[in-house]
């Protein structure tokens, strides 16, 4: 007699259970990962493929100009430039080439501007074994004291490459000294580092191995 | 029970016609409702879309696939990373080159530590941004030995590179003998021809063994669907490469097979403003890489003692 009310009570038991369950579901109330926090995406410019430096050849390349390398717009022809030491036997630089920090090789052993310019026609480069180099091609300049990374240098293995490793399939882009040296201060620079790794799980802040406790 | 739609119960059903509908209505009422709380509770399914398609499902061993196969299932990557990203992006199945075995080598004299050869990573082979997934990790350690007991990841100074500290950064070594495809227990993962080790994505069951045998800590899995901004989607994709990868997939370095398979170089190289990093054919013997083993100081390999044989070398000038 009770056998039908029973039944749909049961019935209607699950019919609300599903519901709920579908209302769950729907709604994501169980098993709804924990938002990540932001993370700030990384500036466009950390991953430039750009060298370091803009340099002569890139400046007669874009067109740019070029008239900081007209030497003799203010120079005398047939006069090599004096130059001034101080007490210390530091280059005093001229006013208008203050721009130029000197700082290529230890202990201010290499301050004479012709070490590497020629004294007689300054838009040219010099080699102590008396090559005359254009002013945009001074990496066999470089070369004439650096030998060993020159060697390494014209092997592919010191400085920039980009474009094709296989040179059947596509041409390699190297790059100069000057792309990355500067001349007169040539130490690599240091640099602002890129965003270190966010953990899964952020810390409140990362513990360096150098603070933690030994 | 009481359904009087049914002859059987009609037959037996000796009751009145009002109660016999008032008990149909509220049965199938009950009945209807049920249904549909169950097709509704059923709705996680739907999602599953997302995850997988029945094409990718029936989908055959990467190394079964026949020409045609493949061309199909390139398109239905190329469909779905479009219906995903709104960006259509050209997939390709690149083989191996004959005569080329790929090696890479790192001058640790030159590496300053900027980590911008980790977010080139990130930018060419459509890494998760969030949460992070990065291929490379630089290791920052105090000069005089390589110490990985005093490595450190999250060194941010004003400048690098700091006095005192050298940077060494680790990713996927391309062992001769991995550990990493030795477990794996569906050959997701496999050694190719030109030594890059390369993991079908499709194939992947994500049991997470490969990463618990590799001792660079170079694979990275995919605990979360990976989130990649629309507008920084590289379309550039290779099918054993920088496809997107899927939730619960194992993903890893692989040299870049999308460039490096066509002739150029991987992306970490160009980017790194030192030029630390030397890549090439070494079976080459004018490439870079067989200059720098002949003639370089070669730190052998890392970890060398567990026989793993990398393919990846750490150098010094000098």
């Amino acid at each position: 007699m009770n056998v039908q009310p029973r039944t749909s009570t049961v019935l209607t038991g699950l019919a609300v259970l599903f519901l709920a369950l579908a209302a769950a579901f729907l709604f994501t109330l169980w098993g709804r990962p924990a938002p990540l926090p932001p993370l700030p995406l990384v500036d466009l410019q950390v991953v430039n493929t750009a060298p370091v430096r803009t340099n002569l050849a890139d400046l007669i390349r874009m067109k740019a100009d070029l008239s900081d390398f007209d030497c003799y717009g203010c120079h005398e022809n047939n006069k090599p430039p004096p130059l001034r030491y101080d007490a210390n036997h530091n280059l005093i630089m001229p006013e208008e080439h203050k721009d130029i920090v000197m700082g290529h090789g230890r202990h201010n052993r290499n301050n004479n501007c012709f070490n590497c310019h020629n004294e007689t026609n300054l838009v040219v480069l010099q080699t102590r074994d008396g090559r005359e180099l254009k002013l945009e091609e001074s990496t066999p300049l470089c070369g004439s004291c650096h030998g060993p990374t020159y060697r390494d240098w014209e092997a592919g293995v010191h400085g920039r490459t980009s474009g094709f490793w296989n040179r059947q399939l596509g041409a390699a882009d190297r790059n100069g000294c000057v792309s990355c040296h500067n001349p007169h201060a040539p130490a690599f620079p240091p640099r602002k580092p890129a965003p270190e790794p966010h953990p899964l799980r952020p810390l409140a802040k990362p513990v360096l191995a150098s603070e933690r406790s030994h | 029970m009481s359904d009087p739609a049914l002859p059987g119960h009609h037959a037996t059903d000796n009751h009145g016609g009002q109660r016999s509908r008032r008990s149909f209505l509220r049965t199938s009422a009950v009945l209807a409702s049920g249904a549909a709380a169950l097709a509704a509770s059923l709705a996680p399914l739907r999602e599953l879309r997302n995850y997988t398609s029945v094409e990718q499902w029936l989908q055959k061993y990467y190394k079964e696939l026949t020409p045609d196969e493949m061309a199909k299932v390139l398109k239905r990557i190329e469909d779905e990373v479009e219906r995903q990203y709104g960006l259509r992006p050209q997939v390709r199945d690149l083989k191996p080159m004959d005569g080329v075995e790929f090696v890479y080598a790192l001058n640790l004299t030159r590496c300053i530590g900027c980590r911008k050869c980790v977010h080139a990573c990130v930018a060419e082979n459509n890494l998760s941004r969030n949460p992070e997934i990065q291929y490379i990790r630089v290791l920052r350690m105090p000069h005089g030995s390589i110490d990985m007991e005093k490595a450190e990841h999250n060194y941010n100074p004003e400048l690098v590179p700091e006095k005192g500290y050298f940077y060494m950064p680790v990713q996927c070594q391309q062992c001769e003998n991995p550990p990493c495809v030795k477990v794996c227990p569906v050959h997701a993962t496999w050694q190719e021809a030109d030594g890059i080790t390369v993991i079908d994505y499709d194939w992947c069951i994500g049991c997470r063994y490969c990463a618990a045998a590799c001792p660079y800590w170079a694979r990275h899995f995919n605990f979360t669907k990976p989130s990649i901004p629309k507008d920084r989607l590289n379309p550039d994709m290779a099918y054993l490469g920088n496809r997107p990868r899927r939730q619960g997939v194992m993903e890893k370095c692989h040299f870049c097979v999308q460039r490096t398979r066509v002739g150029r170089y991987p992306a970490c190289l160009e980017v790194c403003p030192t030029g630390a990093r030397k890549f090439g054919n070494v079976l080459d013997p004018d490439s870079e890489v067989a200059y720098i083993l002949k003639r370089k100081r070669v730190f052998i390999q890392l970890k060398e003692e567990l026989g793993t044989s990398p393919r990846f070398f750490y150098y010094f000038d000098v």
